[in-house]
């Protein structure tokens, strides 16, 4: 049964809440290998659904699904040791809802019906705001105020959205259940218009979670105020879950024979949050902040991808995938930076490479990995994608893309190299532990790993999902 | 046929009375007013679900939900804050009630020329979504209290339920999924309301004025 996938860990997060806090850890750690497993499944074998009609095991969902599962179980290992040296405020209520957290992100990878799919992209900003509320600090209120209030009203315009499509079925008098699925078969007898008019609408919603400007203005806040391992989480896997739902979306669009429009819009979108992020990267004093606006470019650039099709679509799955381990990685390594140094300024911290020997292989290497040096998969990506866009003759947006590449590596390596070379009277206020760095290597190796190679399963998940697009 | 059009009536009269109003009670009386009469008009609007069980369960639901719940959630959280009133809005009452009165005249424009599905049973129906929705987002934008944010944004899922209900009609209702819709909707204010309480007890105040910390 495919539903066990997000019914499991909803059921633990409920259990969670009432247990002791050592049985809540080691319930984190149990969940994620659970899922991961089950993930696999769902992915290498063909599992139905019990509900045919809400939920479905579409391999772009599966490709999601396997990112978030394996996150999940890494980030929960490093959780085990960052809870020990933090006194987390009602630990059980964090526990309990990081595990609804990762119950309702597995509910969005594999829901098929439009709506099922906005409840649980609704269900996973509910869940994981009280993730960002529980330090009392008055930037973590805010965060969360801004995170709840944006994220709520942009999805709202996502249902509209929907109710849209709905309306471009009834006027080309088609009658299919609401699912991804059937609305691809007969997208070509859709009303053109309100099918477009709804894209939107979606467009605009997911595209607020998702984090592409001009709607990104709660994630920098959210991303940058809470705990880290849960940074990790919301920028690695949360993002590709409204992905998700954009991408969904576009493959009826391209059903329907209007890729070249819905395209352009995702171009240009996904240009202008790379500009935006480059920009703010270069002015930016806060290292948390600094990685959050990271994937703001990232996302901007799998919407890029997306939108070029072909050989970019494939780049963008590629992206989708090495994105998420390594800004996990680096986001957990802020969490050790965050504990070695008690600051989160950029000025403040220096002399990394001598300090914290550890922590600056495991930060080097994902910077390394995140502006696109190979042996990381985001090499072959960004590759793939510029390839792809010589192919469809688009070289304006070949151009701009690899302009606003250099800009943001500029923005970033400045910011990198104040943070492990300069500044050498920072001080210590804690010395690095093993526990807290060994999940940063194992992120970074699978991302070095699937470069190299990618296991046969995993290959055809990935073609099958681009193959709609 | 003639119900629906009422109700529709009181629907517009509720958006004006919480774009006129300054008292933050009577806001979320004219909210709990206006859940009540958004839960009955799918109901009224097709006269044969007076009689198919589910639908009128669901509606009492709903209405339950909208009308009652939340409100009362909303009103516990405005208890402990000492608060009464909306003060200097970006948008003055007179101009907020001008702006919904324009926004009417809008939004029957806009519902005469889009091409929709012909639902003789109101022609109020999509101009009140629309209307709805617009209002909605005013109280968003031009309003500084928290509460008033949130019921801004009620009033907006209000229409946007509205509008589901004027275009896609009843053919893709699925009381499950709705359900769903709902009860993100209750644990989001529920949510809220929490976050307002704990703006509260940090600033003294739910002025959203304050939170502009976070730059760049």
């Amino acid at each position: 049964m495919l539903e066990l996938v997000f019914v499991i860990p909803f059921l633990i997060g409920i259990v969670a809440f009432f247990s002791p806090v050592m049985m809540g850890r080691i319930l984190l750690v149990a969940t994620g290998i659970i899922e991961f497993a089950l993930a696999c499944m769902a992915a290498w074998t063909t599992r139905l659904p019990a509900a045919t009609f809400y939920f479905t095991a579409a391999p772009e969902g599966c490709l999601v699904l396997l990112v978030t599962t394996f996150l999940f179980l890494i980030i929960g290992l490093y959780t085990l040791f960052y809870l020990v040296e933090t006194d987390m405020p009602r630990e059980h209520v964090f526990n309990g809802c990081l595990l609804l957290f990762l119950g309702a992100m597995a509910m969005v990878a594999v829901s098929d019906h439009l709506v099922v799919l906005w409840v649980a992209i609704e269900a996973t900003t509910l869940t994981s705001a009280p993730l960002i509320l529980l330090y009392h600090s008055k930037g973590s209120l805010e965060a969360t105020w801004k995170y709840v209030l944006i994220c709520s009203v942009g999805i709202a315009l996502a249902l509209l959205g929907t109710f849209f499509i709905t309306l471009a079925m009834e006027h080309g008098s088609i009658n299919v259940p609401l699912t991804f699925s059937s609305l691809q078969e007969v997208a070509g007898g859709m009303d053109a218009l309100w099918l477009k008019a709804g894209f939107i609408f979606i467009m605009v919603g997911y595209g607020t979670k998702m984090g592409l400007a001009p709607m990104h203005t709660w994630l920098p806040d959210a991303h940058g105020e809470s705990p880290s391992p849960v940074s990790a989480l919301l920028s690695g896997a949360l993002l590709n879950c409204a992905f998700l739902g954009i991408f969904k979306s576009y493959a009826i669009l391209h059903a329907a024979g209007m890729a070249q429009w819905a395209g352009s819009m995702l171009v240009g979108f996904g240009l202008f949050s790379m500009l935006i992020a480059g920009v703010f990267m270069m002015i930016q004093k806060d290292y948390k902040r600094l990685f959050a606006y990271s994937s703001i470019e990232n996302m901007g650039i799998i919407a890029v991808g997306t939108g070029l099709g072909g050989l970019a679509g494939l780049g963008a799955m590629v992206h989708l995938v090495h994105h998420s381990l390594l800004k996990a990685a680096l986001f957990l390594s802020t969490g050790n930076i965050l504990f070695g140094y008690g600051t989160k300024e950029i000025g403040k911290v220096g002399g990394m490479a001598g300090l914290l020997p550890m922590t600056f292989i495991g930060f080097t290497c994902g910077f390394a990995g995140i502006s696109g040096f190979p042996p990381f998969g985001l090499f072959v990506s960004e590759l793939l994608i510029l390839f792809g866009a010589f192919k469809n003759h688009s070289f304006f947006t070949a151009a701009a893309f690899i302009l606003l590449l250099i800009l943001i590596f500029a923005g970033i390596s400045k910011h990198f190299i104040r943070m492990a070379f300069a500044g050498r009277d920072a001080k210590l206020i804690r010395e690095e532990r093993l526990g807290r760095i060994f999940p940063v290597f194992i992120l970074l190796a699978a991302s070095i790993l699937l470069s190299l190679w990618l296991p046969e399963p995993l290959r055809r998940t990935i073609l099958d999902a681009i193959s709609r697009i | 046929m003639g119900h629906v059009d009422i109700v529709l009536s009181l629907i517009f009269l509720s958006i004006l009375m919480s774009l006129g109003s300054s008292r933050l009670l009577e806001l979320i009386r004219v909210m709990s007013f206006q859940g009540v009469l958004v839960s009955l008009v799918p109901v009224l609007i097709e006269p044969q679900y007076q009689t198919m069980s589910l639908a009128v369960a669901f509606a009492s639901l709903m209405l339950l939900i909208k009308g009652v719940l939340i409100p009362l959630m909303i009103w516990f959280a405005l208890r402990k804050v000492s608060i009464r009133r909306e003060v200097e809005p970006l948008i003055g009452y007179h101009a907020s009630l001008f702006a919904g009165l324009a926004m009417i005249l809008f939004s029957v424009f806009i519902s005469s020329r889009l091409q929709v599905v012909d639902r003789p049973e109101s022609t109020l129906l999509l101009p009140c979504a629309i209307t709805t929705i617009g209002a909605g987002f005013f109280l968003l934008m031009t309003r500084r209290k928290a509460i008033t944010q949130i019921i801004g944004y009620l009033i907006l899922e209000n229409g946007i339920y509205l509008t589901g209900t004027a275009l896609a009609g009843q053919m893709q209702t699925h009381y499950v999924v709705e359900f769903g819709i709902l009860l993100d909707l209750l644990v989001g204010v529920m949510i809220m309301g929490i976050i307002l309480h704990r703006i509260n007890s940090t600033y003294d105040d739910i002025d959203t004025t304050f939170l502009k910390q976070l730059k760049g």
